[in-house]
């Protein structure tokens, strides 16, 4: 019971994880992308879509990466080159990925509710032999898809990017106190742009992580998991592994609510709220604390 | 001038946006672009649904308008659209024998406190500790929704009614209609002098003052003895009970009931007309109107030809991509020079 509430946590935690540790470096960068969740969205979408067509996982993924990609180069195009609002922008990502996906739904397939991509590749779980076997953890240890490996590989790596790469330094020097960083010569609009795609490059990892183990799609399926990763982004202060157990949390919030589906009868939708009023939750206490040590000062 | 050139060439470009979609996907563009175009304007039945779409889009857009006007993003319209909506219509269904003007009365001061309350709740937790606005009151806005779908689903479901939603209330208490067979309704005054009096009280009350100060320069209104965190509050509330009405003018005025999910997308539009109208209360009209009818022609096309309806919502996000777009005048004067 234990192991596998702890394995639900963690699938749950994939997709907002991949997502967050992508709008960490828009946040670094000294932006809010409020956009990732439009890009998950769109991911979502594009990636099983193409792994049905192609038969391809992989194809599946770099497709949704790519449709993600250019929903942020459109951001980034907007909000630096053309100085529109930036959160102007990112509801704009959000709301074009809702109505683009279920336009290309309606065009492509032919129907608008939810589609099973019958032919799309199974994301196999990884079972690791006789880990499984442990009592009462055994079902945390093992039973993972590529994804969720991804997931936390990529917390590792980016922590190794952020902090010990001079691309890492100058990105949180362009956030930090972008004047400096300029008059030394670090350009804002190029670290900026990156930092979008990148952000892209992520939601739509986390998008894939979505739809590929259900190999379906169904309009907004994403659920507000893009606005719950901005959200542990602002929890991870800046670090990978911040946000990692912030996402952590989250998901396991997910876990709750499913578990919880499953063996009461509350109301589905009672439950389905349960992971916003947690992560609004984890907001406020932050921000009361932050509040209170700035005081204290 | 400027912002009036930027406003007309974001239409302008929106619209090219949707038109190229049309041409692309639809195997009759030339049949569907005449409908997406003329198509609200075919009949009273058309052209008064049009209108009708409007009416809780110039509330949203004025409770955008304010929130926007004092630096406070409300995300959360769309909790508050709906919430209010259920709050009010729930109340009017359990006063039994009270005079209609009086049920009609109370229930949409009920929805107006109702969503005020719920959007007061992100302004205090922003005054108070600084909490990002924009997040909290869309993770509320979230919250809520699907807190009004289990209730509509479960407990208040009307078990005749073929899907979720609550029960009929009283049929004298809803908005006499003005343009049969259409759904437009007298709300439709109400709203009209509602976004009278918020350009007015922005314009000349103290708090209009307030506001306006506090969005423009938060550390100016403080020097000037402006009481900011309680300006921010208010504003925040305002909005949110301006959309919390807007749900309950359109239950009021349209559906006699609340139906799950019968709001979506009123809050997000609410948005979008806002900032076409640059935030001005009485161009909030023409913009809701706008807004109605990509909506009314993109429905009336599909209905005749194989046009998506999905298109309107294209084109709304084109809009909300470009609205704000500050650098595109001078990006497209480059561009002229550099051809030229």
């Amino acid at each position: 019971m234990i192991g596998s509430f702890m394995h639900t946590t963690i699938v749950m935690m994939t997709p907002i994880l991949l997502a967050a540790l992508g709008g960490l470096f828009t946040d670094l960068s000294g932006m809010l992308n409020i956009g990732l969740e439009g890009m998950m969205l769109m991911s979502a979408f594009v990636s099983v879509y193409v792994a049905n067509a192609t038969g391809s996982l992989l194809i599946g993924v770099l497709a949704g990466v790519v449709s993600a990609s250019l929903l942020a180069a459109i951001m980034a195009v907007f909000s630096l080159n053309l100085k529109a609002n930036v959160f102007v922008v990112g509801l704009a990502t959000n709301l074009m990925a809702a109505g683009m996906t279920v336009f290309l739904s309606g065009w492509l397939v032919g129907t608008r509710g939810t589609i099973v991509f019958h032919e799309a590749p199974r994301l196999s779980r990884i079972d690791v032999p006789l880990l499984g076997d442990i009592p009462v953890i055994g079902r945390m240890l093992t039973g993972y898809s590529v994804m969720d490996f991804l997931a936390i590989g990529l917390t590792v790596a980016c922590f190794f990017v952020i902090f010990k790469t001079s691309y890492g330094y100058h990105l949180r020097s362009v956030g930090r106190d972008y004047k400096t960083a300029e008059s030394v010569g670090i350009s804002i609009y190029r670290h900026r742009f990156a930092a979008f795609i990148i952000s892209g490059v992520f939601a739509g990892l986390g998008g894939a992580a979505l739809s590929l183990p259900l190999r379906a799609f169904v309009g907004g399926m994403t659920g507000g998991r893009g606005w719950i990763a901005l959200v542990a982004v602002v929890l991870g202060r800046g670090n990978p592994f911040g946000v990692l157990i912030a996402s952590l949390i989250f998901g396991a919030a997910s876990a709750v609510s499913n578990t919880l589906q499953a063996v009461t009868d509350i109301p589905p939708k009672l439950l389905l709220a349960v992971p916003f009023v947690v992560t609004l939750v984890a907001m406020i206490i932050h921000a009361v604390r932050r509040h209170d040590s700035l005081e204290q000062q | 001038m400027r912002k009036t050139l930027i406003s007309l060439m974001t239409v302008a470009i929106a619209l090219a946006v949707g038109v190229l979609a049309i041409a692309l996907t639809s195997s009759s563009p030339r049949e569907a672009l005449k409908y997406f175009f003329t198509g609200p304007f075919l009949n009273a039945y058309f052209f008064g649904n049009m209108i009708t779409r409007a009416i809780p889009l110039i509330l949203t857009g004025l409770a955008a308008s304010i929130a926007f006007s004092a630096s406070a993003f409300n995300l959360g319209l769309e909790g508050q659209v709906y919430f209010g909506a259920i709050a009010g219509t729930l109340l009017g269904l359990t006063m039994g024998s009270v005079p209609v003007w009086l049920t009609c009365v109370t229930i949409m001061i009920v929805s107006f406190a109702v969503g005020g309350g719920i959007a007061a709740i992100s302004g205090y937790l922003k005054a108070k500790w600084k909490v990002n606005e924009l997040i909290s009151s869309l993770l509320v806005s979230y919250t809520l929704i699907n807190i009004g779908d289990a209730l509509l689903e479960g407990p208040f479901r009307d078990p005749r009614a073929g899907l979720a939603a609550s029960s009929y209330m009283d049929s004298a208490i809803r908005f006499p209609r003005i343009l049969m067979p259409s759904n437009l309704h007298a709300g439709l005054f109400l709203v009209l002098a509602i976004a009278v009096f918020v350009f007015l009280a922005i314009r000349f009350s103290r708090l209009g003052y307030e506001i306006r100060i506090t969005g423009s320069n938060i550390s100016f209104g403080a020097y000037a003895g402006i009481h900011v965190r309680k300006v921010v509050i208010l504003a925040m509330a305002i909005s949110g009970a301006l959309a919390g009405l807007a749900g309950m003018v359109d239950v009021l005025g349209v559906h006699g009931r609340v139906i799950r999910g019968f709001s979506s997308g009123y809050g997000w539009n609410g948005i979008a007309v806002a900032l076409i109208a640059r935030r001005n209360p009485i161009l909030v009209i023409p913009a809701a109107l706008f807004f109605a009818f990509l909506t009314s022609g993109a429905e009336v096309s599909s209905f005749f030809t194989d046009m998506s309806p999905e298109i309107a919502r294209i084109i709304q996000a084109s809009i909300f991509y470009l609205v704000t777009a500050e650098g595109l005048l001078t990006f497209l004067k480059k561009r002229r020079e550099a051809t030229s």
